[in-house]
């Protein structure tokens, strides 16, 4: 087993070695200039470089408030929506055709208006990671909850549960893998979202690193903040993978 | 009865885009500033922002870069995702690969595709077709993956050979999901097609968005809004009906609406 598993991580480590060494290629054996790909030693060097600097990490914590400030209001509003939507009819009715019209709009069209409303600071950016993020974490939050089985909710009834404890006590628990599917799929959109929002309008973040760099052409401090924004979105991804593990333990199938 | 159920469930996303926009009205009149004009304004300016020939010229550009992006993403995807799925050696190939790059905003890369490739159509094609494939590729792996494995076994000893089950077997097994894959690709492809065009401002529907609100020109700015989340939802709808026609065997399904690159 543990062989097995050995192979399948060199197996999966294969092509992103090869994606290094042909870009490695690339840069040495002088087919692409270095002023159009750097080649991949300069680039962590510099990621390496960058990331003891103040100027840098304040940019990362920049990035990394409104993130997470858009992502934590796009599960509590995503999750509460979603749960009551999925146990009261009436508010199903009216969720249900704002949700079929707003889910497929492309949000970014909005975001104009979003710093007409809200100017170019904070608040703009995490509205719009709020609205991208909230729909998938909605929408599994909802087929989660309405896919919970009767009879558990009659068991608790019949073991004397209130009833206004059940959505807590059974349908919450067992709609749980669904709502943390629906988070994953919500934090990778809120990672790519806060970094084009502030690609559009900003005055610090790793977006505007990116669009600082492109418009001086110093394409090493291009790669910087891409590399960055990726292996943030892999940390919070494998936190994410690990606060799952640790809340489903017990569910039959992760 | 049915089907007054049916008309009130057909109007529904209808009487919500007219409580939308009521509200957007409402808010308009109550905020009163001469950035924020009201719904019925915006809506008036529309025709004569499809009326202007340059304009439409540069809608259909648009549409014309998505269309091909996501066709050759649709293309390539699912295969791949298939062979992922039904192939352990295969996905432990391009998985880790594939999870790197999905927090990569496609679109930011536009700025560094550009030095390559330039302004034109290829760069924006491009990153329109990295956008949707990552979500194409994951449904049908996914897909491929749940593929019950009596059918397989079922075929194997009917004689059919490993293309065929894929092809009869596997392929309509996993096409729901698929098409979930799609439709998510189908959002993912509009939003990178207005992104890049902002991005590389020369031209496209994201092009007349950004450079009004730079000029100030807020009337265009809400109408150009109001075109692209029209086309949003009437793609949507779109594909929803013919995923409807091709999968009607299939269990209503889950369906997450994925919405950013």
């Amino acid at each position: 087993m543990s062989a097995q598993r050995l192979t399948a991580v060199l197996m999966g480590a294969l092509p992103i070695l090869v994606v290094l060494a042909v870009w490695h290629a690339l840069c040495s054996f002088d087919f692409a200039p270095p002023s159009l790909l750097p080649p991949p030693g300069k680039v962590f060097l510099r990621l390496a470089q960058q990331l003891g600097s103040v100027g840098f990490l304040d940019d990362i914590l920049a990035t990394m408030i409104r993130l997470f400030a858009g992502f934590l209001i796009a599960v509590v509003l995503g999750v509460g929506i979603g749960l009551a939507a999925a146990v009261v009819p009436a508010i199903n009715a009216v969720v249900r055709p704002l949700v079929q019209v707003l889910a497929p709009l492309p949000k970014v069209a909005l975001y104009p208006a979003l710093i007409i409303l809200f100017g170019f600071d904070h608040a703009s950016k995490i509205t719009l990671v709020t609205l991208d993020a909230l729909f998938p974490i909605l929408l599994s939050t909802y087929y989660g909850a309405s896919m919970v089985e009767q009879k558990l909710v009659w068991s608790a009834l019949a073991a004397g549960t209130p009833r206004w404890q059940i959505l807590f006590k059974v349908i919450a628990p067992a709609a749980l893998p669904s709502i943390l599917t629906g988070c994953r799929i919500g934090l990778v959109i809120a990672c790519i979202v806060v970094f084009l929002a502030e690609m559009i309008s900003s005055t610090d973040g790793l977006g505007h690193l990116l669009v600082g760099a492109a418009r001086t052409f110093q394409t090493v401090d291009m790669f910087v903040p891409l590399i960055t924004i990726s292996l943030l979105g892999l940390t919070l991804n494998g936190l994410l993978y690990g606060l799952r593990k640790y809340l489903l333990r017990g569910f039959p199938e992760v | 009865m049915i089907s007054a159920r049916n008309t009130v469930a057909r109007l529904s996303p209808l009487l919500a885009c007219l409580g939308l926009l009521a509200v957007w009205q409402v808010a308009a009149l109550w905020l009163d500033t001469e950035s924020f004009p009201t719904a019925w304004h915006a809506l008036q300016t529309v025709p004569q922002v499809l009326g202007d020939p340059e304009q439409l010229l540069n809608i259909l550009d648009s549409i014309r870069r998505m269309v091909i992006g996501f066709s050759l993403a649709v293309l390539i995807s699912i295969p791949l995702g298939l062979a992922m799925g039904r192939s352990a050696r295969v996905s432990a190939f391009f998985n880790p690969l594939l999870m790197m790059i999905y927090p990569v905003p496609k679109a930011a890369l536009m700025p560094i595709i550009m030095l390559w490739l330039g302004v034109g159509d290829a760069s924006k094609t491009l990153v329109i077709f990295l956008g949707v494939s990552l979500p194409v590729i994951y449904h049908s792996f996914q897909g491929a993956k749940a593929v019950e494995e009596k059918m397989l076994w079922s075929g194997a000893a009917m004689g059919l050979n490993g293309l065929q089950r894929m092809l009869r077997i596997v392929l309509p097994a996993a096409l729901p999901e698929i098409l979930t894959g799609c439709r998510t690709g189908l959002v993912l492809a509009l939003i990178t097609m207005v992104t890049s065009e902002m991005i590389a401002r020369q031209s496209g529907a994201g092009n007349i968005l950004f450079n009004a609100m730079d000029m100030a020109q807020y009337d265009t700015v809400f109408a150009m809004i109001i075109i692209i989340g029209a086309l949003g939802i009437v793609l949507d709808a779109a594909f929803d009906k013919l995923r409807w026609r091709l999968v009607k065997w299939a269990e209503p399904h889950q369906e997450i609406l994925l919405g950013a690159s």
